[in-house]
């Protein structure tokens, strides 16, 4: 269990990480997603202590991380996949390690072999691909056969048969009631993976929900109608809370209206339809409505005048 | 994979007899200091040169010695007293290698530091270790222990080797002469000190190459710049001279053991050793607050 409560944090004016109030339970995969510096490598860090928050607090299993007298076993974290010694082994590394705590041998040549480092474990780790790379971190996570894990961008640079094998693992752990927490911005990867989504954008939590939940909520009626003449149904389908978007001369595509309505506004003008597609909201569509205004939000600010003051959250443009 | 099936309870938080313990993390940075392969020959490389130095410091006394005394009879009269300062000399031998020997130290313990930035693996370190200082005082113990047997063990075998040579001219001597054990003990004492400085320093800067520079230029280049260029520009500075780390630590080594105007060994070795632990403090609380 991870409980942050209002958890900030600044570098100089920029706010990497903005009153996070969130918790993540135990026997569900908890997905972490957001954009390329939305702060979740940050939030991460601040939750084992590598960084210390600005303000706010965020206690594992019940305490601060490092309240613990086994942090290994509390919690395993995978923050950046080549946090070793590039001449030393893999196997060298996580024997020092487990040496902390007095985790046994055997439970080191245990996760070389679940982890699938193998015969790799004796050689130096400055020569791994960033897959194994990976794996390794993967490997050093498990060691204390911990409670909660926290797993930064896990599949970065593994191959499809890795990429399936965190999947499992993640999935695995969570179901023997773990913790598990698993950043990514790649939506279609938490889709498979997650239980519950927490999607953040520029340091602010976007959408704390089960995944269903996040993809129906951004789920409008989206609707493809082919038609001859176009201009007159755009015109018979103008109202508040409706979007038109024209894409081709015969095509347009409506928001915000079911296929009936439209079917009954076209018959009532005696307009010809020949195609009425409902629209699958695409995952990464669902991604991209929730973080996408943050982005727009920032290019706005681009264009403020020179010498603005910072906005009420204390950024500068 | 067995992983991937069988709900099961929850692990329990912590098996018996494990978490974290002081002996523990010494044996975690002591595994470190091992598998890092160009530490060890490092420390061989140190050995055999420190070695290799104070043989042929004993060599070249006793080279001189001998062409004073296969000089002219005016000569030697010219030299007079010569032989007692030689023989102070002779009693350097054991230690005489201490000069090169925290050169090659103060590298290893910045980079030993340093490189845990440079890597990454301090993220490692930090996370398996989160109050970080029981990380690093381990850190520090241990390279301040290999430092001592490797400077006390580099100067006995210096001494064993030294004496054949001395005693081609009558200079040898031995090991319960006064003040000798004394050196041979401080040679160890006083690498230790210079480890735990330059590793200090390697934990404030975080930086190899400028670690290794600002510990080299504390231990060499700012004695020698103060005694040799500016001392003349006040009479304070020869005298606030003497309190530098290295210019107090090596009276621990020195012969005569008092001396007018300089530190006795007692207290050369506490003045080098408050240098130590001021800035091992200093260290530790700096990178206690610091994000990693």
């Amino acid at each position: 269990m991870i409980e942050a409560h209002e958890l900030t944090k600044r570098f100089g004016d920029k706010t990497a990480v903005d009153g996070l109030t969130f918790t993540v339970p135990p026997g569900k995969v908890t997905g972490f997603l957001g954009p390329n510096g939305a702060g979740k490598s940050t939030t991460m860090r601040m939750i084992v202590g590598l960084d210390h928050p600005t303000g706010g607090t965020v206690i594992v299993n019940g305490k601060p991380y490092a309240g613990h007298r086994s942090p290994l076993h509390e919690v395993g974290a995978l923050l950046e996949a080549k946090a070793v010694h590039p001449k030393r082994t893999a196997y060298n590394h996580l024997r020092a390690l487990a040496a902390t705590e007095g985790i046994p041998p055997a439970r080191v040549n245990e996760v070389i072999e679940l982890t699938g480092l193998g015969s790799a474990a004796r050689k130096k780790v400055g020569g791994y691909s960033l897959g194994m790379g990976q794996r390794l971190g993967i490997a050093v996570a498990l060691l204390g056969d911990p409670h909660t894990l926290i797993l930064d961008e896990p599949v970065n640079g593994l191959d499809p048969e890795g990429v399936k094998w965190v999947r499992f693992l993640a999935r695995g752990l969570a179901a023997e009631g773990r913790t598990v927490f698993i950043s990514s911005h790649l939506m279609s990867e938490m889709a498979v993976t997650a239980d519950h989504l927490i999607v953040i954008g520029r340091g602010r939590i976007l959408a704390d929900a089960p995944i269903g939940e996040v993809l129906a909520g951004s789920q409008q009626e989206r609707v493809l109608v082919r038609t001859d003449d176009a201009g007159a149904l755009a015109a018979a389908l103008g109202s508040p809370g409706v979007e038109v978007r024209r894409q081709e001369a015969d095509q347009l595509e409506i928001l915000g209206l079911s296929t009936r309505s439209i079917a009954e506004a076209a018959f009532s003008r005696g307009l010809l339809i020949t195609e009425l597609t409902p629209q699958q909201v695409s995952l990464e569509d669902a991604y991209m409505e929730l973080t996408g205004g943050e982005v727009e939000y920032r290019s706005q600010h681009m264009s403020a005048p020179a010498g603005s003051a910072p906005d009420e959250e204390g950024r500068q443009p | 994979m067995s992983i991937q099936t069988a709900p099961t309870p929850a692990p329990a938080r912590s098996r018996d007899g494990s978490g974290l313990s002081f002996g523990r993390i010494l044996r975690s940075e002591w595994i470190k200091v091992t598998t890092v392969p160009s530490t060890v020959i490092l420390l061989a490389i140190t050995l055999v040169v420190m070695v290799g130095l104070s043989t042929l410091y004993a060599w070249q006394l006793a080279v001189s010695v001998g062409f004073m005394a296969d000089a002219s009879p005016e000569m030697q009269a010219q030299m007079g007293g010569g032989m007692e300062m030689f023989r102070e000399q002779a009693l350097m031998a054991p230690a005489s290698g201490y000069i090169f020997g925290q050169l090659l130290i103060a590298s290893l313990a910045v980079v030993l530091i340093a490189s845990e930035w440079g890597t990454g693996m301090i993220r490692s370190t930090m996370v398996a270790v989160p109050t970080r200082i029981p990380a690093l005082l381990a850190k520090n113990l241990i390279i301040a222990l290999i430092a001592f047997i490797l400077g006390a063990g580099a100067a006995f075998i210096s001494y064993f080797i030294a004496q054949p040579i001395l005693s081609s001219e009558g200079l040898d001597f031995a090991l319960t002469d006064d003040g000798v054990l004394r050196s041979i003990l401080n040679t160890g004492t006083y690498l230790a000190f210079i480890a735990v400085i330059s590793m200090a320093i390697g934990t404030l800067l975080r930086n190899t190459a400028g670690g290794v520079v600002t510990a080299i230029g504390l231990f060499f280049v700012f004695p020698v710049i103060i005694v040799n260029i500016i001392q003349g520009l006040a009479d304070w500075i020869p005298d606030a001279a003497r309190f530098l780390p290295t210019n107090a630590g090596d009276r621990m080594l020195m012969f005569p053991a008092e001396a007018a105007g300089q530190l006795s060994p007692l207290e050369g070795g506490l003045v080098m050793a408050a240098w130590a632990v001021a800035l091992l403090i200093i260290s530790l609380l700096v990178a206690k607050r610091r994000d990693v």
